[in-house]
């Protein structure tokens, strides 16, 4: 509470003389928002079902879709497609229990090899140590992420004109 | 086995794939600089135009093919809104114009606000008393799409004078990306800006001048809702024509300009010539009423102060429906 009312001063400090700050029709209803925020996604996934062949609740294919469904082994798959947030390494877990095939499968006859070249796949190195971190107390949050971790900084001369610039 | 069209899928991954590119591109040159400057926290990171991508003909008829596909599918207020009306929209566009500027987000984050804005009424029947919320969960997007540093929940619902909450913003931001099939990356008439005044024979030291004019006539634009269904480039073309009249810049070269400057502009967006006088009048038609209101509320403003303390309160309503910027322009 108390870190929350500094960051609203400190918030508001920064808001100018503070006429943009006001409430232009009136008090929101909650309870209906809440209502109408549940209804939309509920119609979203609906949509989304009927758009795919697939009931996103139960996690099972439909009957008479457009697509044919095929179990992934979670593990194969890059960690960008696992549900996570921000600190939480249990998908980990749950990709365990939700391995439908194993992984490295032969795709099935009659599909052709080009039908997964749509799912971008992360280099192999970023897959395992991923999914090789260990023990979770250990790491309670993943390591930030920098740039230099894809790509080499690298040093320019300052006297070097560009190639590409002006 | 059906087909699966993936096209319209593979061109948004396209597009978000340039925005990642471009991102790690400004990312690398930060790592790159800090080395030698040890940037301070405070600055804005910022790419540099790249003449790779506005030197080239092929990006403007790019945009020039795909802008339709961002556009609101109908003129809403006649088919689907029942509850608000075309005033409320200027308010809340006021409004969300007035949270930009004071937050000096970058330019074209109102434009596409106002973009995701119609799109999503021009699909859902949204009532008047969540149109507020709804404005802030437009700039809240855009803001991350276009900025390094962008506006944060806690800020916008201080700006809604705390009439919603973060977890409201954060839950309708998702019910938002859903109706706009998550194509946040719209085109908008700024990114049209660069290609016109680079084919137009401009002196140089008055390019910044054109350039702040005509971001504030495509900011008036956004604000209107006459213009909500005109293409980008006629928006970005009427504003660059706007602009260089107001300056009265097409005075000083007859022979340059005149008509051929009309002509001029609507080649380069392959524009007619009718239709782009027509929107340019459009465009100055709003500047002259929206100097009028803000004189208006500038007269009533001075009114009130002298009238004594006591009348300070009222005056949030309604108070400048026009951006400061737009009266400080000379027609």
């Amino acid at each position: 509470m108390c870190i929350h009312m500094a960051v609203h001063r400190q918030i508001l400090e920064s808001l100018g003389n503070g006429t943009a700050c006001r409430n232009l029709f009136g008090p929101v209803d909650r309870e209906q928002l809440q209502v109408e925020y549940k209804d939309a996604l509920q119609k979203d996934i609906e949509d989304a079902s009927r758009r795919w062949g697939f009931d996103f609740v139960l996690e099972k294919p439909l009957e008479g879709g457009d697509f044919q469904w095929e179990g992934v082994s979670g593990a194969c798959m890059p960690a960008l497609y696992h549900a996570c947030a921000v600190g939480d390494m249990s998908w980990q877990r749950e990709v365990e229990s939700t391995a439908v095939t194993t992984c490295g499968a032969e795709p099935r006859l009659g599909q052709s090899a080009g039908g997964k070249e749509n799912v971008p796949r992360s280099p192999e190195r970023h897959i395992s140590s991923l999914e090789k971190t260990p023990e979770k107390t250990h790491m309670p949050k993943r390591k930030q992420t920098n740039i230099t971790d894809f790509y080499q900084a690298k040093r320019r001369i300052v006297a070097t004109p560009r190639k590409s610039g002006q | 086995m059906p087909k699966l069209s993936l096209e319209p899928l593979f061109c948004h991954f396209v597009i978000f794939l340039f925005h990642c590119l471009k991102t790690h591109f400004i990312s690398e040159r930060t790592v790159t600089t800090m080395e030698l400057y040890c940037l301070e926290a405070d600055t804005i990171v910022r790419a540099r135009p790249d003449p790779n991508l506005l030197c080239d003909d092929r990006v403007l008829q790019s945009l020039l093919t795909i802008e339709e596909r961002f556009l609101p599918q109908c003129s809403y207020f006649k088919c689907v809104q029942k509850d608000i009306q075309p005033f409320m929209r200027r308010m809340v566009a006021t409004w969300m114009l007035e949270v930009c500027e004071e937050q000096k987000c970058e330019e074209e984050v109102f434009p596409l606000a106002m973009n995701y804005l119609d799109r999503f009424l021009a699909v859902v029947p949204t009532r008047k008393c969540n149109l507020q919320l709804l404005g802030a969960v437009c700039m809240f997007l855009a803001s991350k799409l276009k900025e390094t540093r962008p506006l944060t929940a806690e800020k916008l619902c201080i700006y809604t004078d705390n009439s919603i909450r973060p977890h409201e913003l954060l839950e309708w931001e998702l019910v938002v990306l859903g109706k706009l099939k998550w194509n946040l990356a719209a085109v908008t008439p700024n990114d049209f800006i660069e290609h016109i005044v680079k084919k137009l024979p401009l002196p140089e030291d008055k390019l910044d001048l054109i350039r702040k004019h005509v971001q504030t006539f495509i900011a008036l634009c956004a604000t209107d809702f006459n213009f909500a269904m005109y293409p980008p480039s006629m928006i970005a073309t009427g504003s660059v024509g706007a602009a260089i009249c107001g300056l009265q810049l097409n005075s000083t070269d007859h022979s340059l300009w005149g008509d051929s400057l009309m002509e001029l502009l609507a080649k380069i967006t392959n524009t007619e010539v009718d239709v782009l006088k027509a929107c340019q009048e459009q465009i100055e038609r709003v500047l002259v009423s929206s100097l009028q209101e803000g004189r208006r509320l500038q007269h009533k403003q001075q009114q009130q102060d002298q009238g004594g303390p006591h009348s300070k309160t009222l005056d949030g309503q309604d108070q400048s429906s026009t951006p400061t910027d737009v009266r400080d322009v000379n027609l």
